[in-house]
């Protein structure tokens, strides 16, 4: 590499979302000092004050909900080589999706019970059904080690492609215990994995966060989450949790 | 060879002397299940217990290795080593041990796997006999691996009121010389004998639950390859790739680089892999030769009662039962051998 | 946790089959709008050592390894070096692409059983080859063209989708003009310029005539290829046992270890990449 190479230039952006994936970028502390040597980081709500329009790699947080939120998103990809949607609320609509059981008006009116409230509100969509998304990093939050895997990819030119699989290949390597042998309920069997089983290797269970995995085996999936105490009704409410944009495109074909 | 007796209030005598020039890895006990972790004394260990969560195999052949670092830009590794330090695997079941001389009989073929190799010269095994058949998961006696055979350095018995040893290696020796104040000599013929009556009365605990007996299971996975069985077992299974990693014989791996935060550098290193997960058997123009969860749980079981036998001359199922046990959708091992049994008598 | 033993932990080094030779690339060339030519030398110019048929790891630190058919034949002139035709299709691929002159590239290798050279001399040979099938039989064929002698009669059919993804046109070239080498061409979709054969390669076998008792048919290319041209060269009557192929599978390790490769007891990377028909007729995962 020559040293004359210039820094690949870097830009967050944030939608609608809660800033969590960005906060956990933040976390990175040393690991985020290393990646400096690589990048510029030019646009970044959390962590620094300046902005620019000149940047390589977009990372997109949060979901699409409202018109000017799609030609700000539109704007951004015109600017940026690569886009990266990161965080479930970017990557799958996360459970901003939940947003879609409502109408504008039923959903204004559940959250603000009648008083008047001026912004607009929209329904929420994953970065990828407005605009091209070239790299997923889900999570909600990211892991840090995932999104530095990534970012590293990215930079190599090697991209970055989360695995089809669930977390249950990478629970078993870690040897935890199945929570489902401990008589509990866990979405870890119908969730892409990527995360290093983080929840269920700290005794927490899976949500499926990351979203449902590649290819799922229909009925099978649904037997074990049966068989293992879920009811129908918990499991669609499960489901919906982190999949309910991914659940209605495919319904609409 | 040798066989030696050891007072039960002297195991821990023993540990500690064994604990003085290694490492020692034992099943213990981790919420309702058990797994194979260092062990600082003697009453961490659950010398009675289901077969652990994963298979000692890990300390042969980690879940993830590192083959060798790498500087960017260069072609050759820098460095390529193993950290480890000699280690004692204890209380290890007679079917972990056959599992152990599967994975030998892979990774020492010829071309030899060199990370294998130096890891099982850093491992002595101590194995610990069932008396009692663990569970209804387990078909031990129709793989014939319930008594030690071979593949340990010191088998342990328990004979009721003390232990009797089965010494089988030159380090197994080792470790018993410098024991020696601690055991009990008695003739050999004496404690042969005893020992075939333990296994007698052993066997009444022992259930058999494989319809074939041992010489009939090649056979049957013969005919077996287009039978409809196949399909039922694919309908039911996820993907979720339990059963291969808890597979005391599975091998498979894959390779990646991960390179270091500064790009300077990293290290190229293999992780477990399966046949169970779709994108194993895909090549690079998008082909993909088990394309079908059946065709891809039909492979793992003729990799373990087929292939394994033309290959390595040696059934690749340990019976211990592990993948039975884990399986989420309940795919049982033994329901499909028996469903395939049942069809080829049928026929 | 323990901490008594830990100052216990050796590291231990390991002579490892998996560290990369260096190559230096020394010739490039774009063939197609996705296919690269590379030259590639070994350290001190040592010779790979390969025997057609057989396969090389690459290796490119930080992107990772893949295995890639050596096309070129070990009796040609300058043995210092050996080549190689890649498609860009994939990450390790998209990387290798933007190598060029001077670069350095990790190999592993040569790994496989080659094509079984001694059975075919003797013999005449009828090569077919379909889209990228010709870069690991480019290798074979000319080493039959540089020890002509000790084959009979050799007839080369080739096929691929149009006529602007031919790889080795020039070199293709001069086979065809040699008098003691029976060719015949076939793109799937002509265009305006094309003045050769129109159709699937399947077409251009019963054309051929051949000696059934004395003829091997070697063939390579994509697996839907297969299927259609091993039923013709059956229907002409080549036996089982003398229709050799070649077959492509993902192997990791090139050592009959890490399982990617495998079909039913065989692994790809060390029991072939070239088989025998007879050997893996009936096995459904091998074509």
């Amino acid at each position: 590499m020559s040293e004359a190479k210039q820094k690949v230039r870097v830009a967050f952006f944030d939608f609608a979302d809660c800033e969590g994936c960005q906060l956990q970028v933040t976390y990175l502390n040393e690991a985020f000092l290393g990646l400096l040597e690589h990048v510029d980081i030019v646009n970044f709500r959390e962590a620094i004050s300046e902005k620019s329009d000149d940047y390589d790699i977009a990372f997109i947080e949060g979901s699409i909900t409202r018109k000017h939120d799609e030609e700000r998103i539109k704007k951004i990809r015109e600017n940026a080589k690569i886009i990266v949607a990161y965080g479930a609320c970017a990557c799958t609509g996360g459970v901003n999706g939940l947003r879609r059981h409502y109408t504008d008006e039923e959903a204004k009116e559940i959250v603000y019970k009648g008083r008047e409230f001026p912004l607009e509100a929209g329904r929420p969509k994953p970065v990828h059904e407005v605009v091209k998304v070239d790299y997923y990093i889900h999570g909600c939050p990211t892991n840090n080690d995932e999104f530095v895997k990534a970012v590293k990819g990215i930079l190599l030119g090697k991209g970055y492609t989360p695995p089809s699989y669930s977390v249950c290949v990478e629970c078993k390597l870690k040897e935890n215990v199945c929570l489902f042998e401990k008589g509990q309920t866990c979405m870890g069997p119908v969730t892409r994995a990527g995360c290093d089983a983080w929840c269920t290797s700290y005794g927490n269970k899976c949500y499926g966060c990351r979203g449902m995995l590649d290819n799922p085996a229909e009925q099978g999936q649904m037997d074990i989450l049966e068989k293992n105490g879920y009811t129908i009704a918990e499991l669609k409410q499960k489901f919906e949790t982190y999949n309910m944009c991914r659940m209605e495109a495919e319904k609409n074909g | 060879m040798r066989y030696v007796y050891l007072d039960k209030d002297n195991l821990g005598k023993f540990f500690d002397l064994l604990k003085e020039d290694y490492k020692i890895v034992g099943p213990v006990k981790k919420e309702n299940k058990f797994v194979f972790a260092e062990v600082e004394d003697v009453s961490e260990m659950s010398l009675e217990y289901i077969p652990t969560i994963l298979p000692p195999k890990k300390y042969f052949f980690p879940q993830k290795e590192k083959l060798g670092d790498f500087n960017m830009g260069d072609t050759k590794m820098s460095q390529t080593s193993i950290e480890m330090q000699p280690t004692v695997i204890f209380g290890a079941h007679t079917c972990d041990i056959d599992g152990i001389e599967c994975s030998d009989a892979v990774f020492h073929k010829d071309p030899a796997d060199p990370y294998y190799s130096k890891r099982s010269k850093m491992i002595t095994v101590i194995g610990y006999e069932c008396m009692f058949q663990c569970d209804d998961c387990a078909t031990c006696v129709t793989m014939d691996t319930h008594n030690p055979k071979a593949g340990y350095d010191i088998m342990i018995t328990d004979a009721k009121d003390k232990y009797i040893l089965h010494v089988n290696s030159p380090k197994g020796n080792e470790i018993i010389q410098k024991a020696g104040e601690l055991l009990e000599n008695d003739s050999e013929e004496k404690i042969k004998s005893y020992l075939v009556k333990l296994r007698e009365e052993k066997m009444k605990k022992f259930k058999v639950s494989l319809i074939a007996n041992y010489n009939e299971l090649k056979d049957i996975f013969d005919g077996s390859y287009n039978s409809k069985i196949w399909e039922d077992v694919g309908k039911r299974c996820v993907s979720c790739g339990n059963c291969t990693a808890v597979c005391p014989t599975c091998y498979c791996f894959d390779i990646y680089d991960d390179v270091k935060l500064d790009i300077s550098g990293g290290d190229r290193t293999r992780i477990w892999d399966s046949c169970q997960l779709k994108p194993f058997a895909e090549v690079a123009g998008g082909e993909n030769f088990r394309e079908e969860r059946s065709s891809r749980q039909r492979h793992r079981l003729f990799r373990k009662f087929d292939y394994s036998v033309n290959k390595y001359n040696k059934f690749f199922c340990t019976g211990c039962g592990r993948c039975t046990r884990t399986c989420m959708a309940g795919i049982s091992l033994i329901d499909t051998v028996n469903d395939l049994t049942k069809e080829k008598n049928n026929v | 946790m323990c901490k008594c033993n830990q100052d216990a932990s050796k590291t231990i080094s390991v002579d490892s089959i998996y560290s990369p030779m260096e190559g230096t690339i020394v010739k490039t060339e774009n063939m197609t709008e996705t296919e690269k030519f590379f030259e590639i030398k070994l350290e001190e110019g040592k010779p790979l050592g390969d025997i057609p048929g057989q396969f090389v790891e690459l290796s490119i630190f930080g992107i990772g390894e893949a295995p890639i058919s050596v096309s070129s034949s070990p009796t040609k002139q300058d043995q210092s070096t050996f080549e190689i035709v890649v498609r860009n299709v994939g990450m390790f691929t998209a990387a290798l692409n933007k190598l060029d002159v001077g670069d350095k590239i990790g190999v592993r290798g040569p790994f496989g059983r080659p094509f079984p050279i001694d059975d075919l001399k003797g013999n005449d040979l009828m090569f077919v080859a379909g889209g990228l099938g010709i870069v690991p039989l480019r290798s074979l064929i000319n080493f039959v063209i540089d020890r002509r002698r000790d084959f009979g009669a050799v007839s080369i059919l080739l096929g691929c989708k149009s006529p602007n993804e031919r790889l080795f046109v020039d070199e293709i070239d001069k086979w065809s003009n040699l008098t003691d080498i029976n060719y015949a061409c076939t793109v799937d979709k002509a265009d305006p310029d094309w003045k050769g054969n129109v159709g699937v390669i399947t077409t251009l076998i019963p054309g051929v005539d051949l000696d059934v008792n004395k003829t091997y048919a070697v063939v390579v290319g994509p697996p839907i290829m297969y299927k259609f041209v091993i039923k013709e060269l059956l229907k002409k009557g080549v036996p089982e046992n003398k229709i050799v192929l070649s077959l492509e599978r993902r192997m990791k390790c090139g050592l009959g270890k890490c399982g990617h490769c495998q079909i039913n007891d065989l692994y790809v990377c060390q029991d072939g990449p070239t088989f025998l028909y007879s050997e893996i007729k009936g096995l459904e995962e091998a074509l």
